[in-house]
């Protein structure tokens, strides 16, 4: 499964449109330029896969964008109102689903990826790693008054260490 | 007459969502939603009393949605319960074989209210 790096960079925009506009009714737009860096306090959702292709997906954001998502995720008036403990279990329900959006782009009929259950860590800059052998594409999003960065690791099997 | 439901999923926020999908639908459904948190506690609350419709996620830790669609459909009480699965997966293969194996429908998340409300709408 060799797909280039631009189209594997495009699955995942469109995925992770169709996730936050359809669950939370977040506009998503691409702001590389504008990217900065994800300060304090943050959390990091991880979901990891295998099959054709193998790796890591990534959904990093800080507690306060973590809470703006959650509480249009939960249909919460107020972001505030949203408890410290949903919003790992509503990171991880959203790069669960990002994840399920980005494979169903990226898989031809008849291949397999398997997808894993979602962890999510919770501190200070972030960042997750699959080694020497690994590709890597980053894309950091606007989500209305939100940012947040998707890293997608990944590998062909055979490259493993 | 207002329709039982209970909705399984590992994550607390997805079955808030879900639930109060249901609820905006206006849908005739019971004043109390069940929740599980993942299949065995699902099949526990099954043999507590019938549900009319189940909705349950696929990708769980313990049992999964495939394994608790089988072991429900197993049990003959369970026959006229009808199940959805609601999963990120969206290989035909995939909801094929959960269908084969007793499920009554199936949604792709991420899903609109329209979505849950036309799938559910038969059962009611």
């Amino acid at each position: 499964m060799a797909i280039a790096q631009e189209s594997l960079s495009e699955a995942l925009l469109e995925g992770t449109r169709e996730v936050f506009e359809t669950m939370m009714f977040m506009t998503v737009e691409e702001c590389n330029e504008l990217y900065e860096g994800i300060g304090g306090q943050a959390l990091l959702g991880s979901i990891t896969f295998e099959g054709k292709m193998e790796g890591c997906l990534g959904l990093c954001c800080d507690t306060e964008a973590a809470r703006l998502i959650a509480a249009n995720m939960t249909g919460s008036d107020d972001p505030s109102d949203v408890p410290d403990e949903e919003l790992a279990d509503a990171m991880g329900e959203v790069v669960n689903m990002v994840m399920g959006a980005f494979k169903a782009r990226i898989v031809e009929s008849g291949e397999d990826i398997h997808v894993s259950i979602p962890t999510v860590v919770s501190g200070a800059e972030l960042q997750n790693s699959l080694g020497e052998q690994a590709h890597e594409v980053t894309l950091t999003v606007n989500l209305d008054a939100a940012v947040a960065r998707l890293t997608l690791w990944y590998r062909e099997p055979s490259a493993r260490a | 007459m207002a329709k039982t439901l209970m909705v399984v999923d590992d994550s607390a926020t997805m079955r808030k969502i879900i639930t109060r999908t249901i609820r905006k639908a206006g849908l005739s459904v019971a004043d109390e939603i069940l929740e599980a948190g993942d299949g065995g506690e699902a099949l526990e609350k099954l043999k507590a009393g019938p549900v009319d419709v189940v909705l349950c996620d696929i990708n769980m830790p313990g049992m999964n949605g495939l394994e608790f669609v089988k072991a429900a459909r197993q049990d003959p009480a369970n026959a006229n319960t009808q199940i959805i699965m609601i999963s990120t997966e969206s290989a035909e293969d995939l909801i094929e074989n959960v269908k084969a194996n007793g499920a009554n429908g199936y949604v792709t998340k991420p899903f609109t209210p329209e979505t849950i409300q036309r799938e559910l709408a038969p059962f009611m």
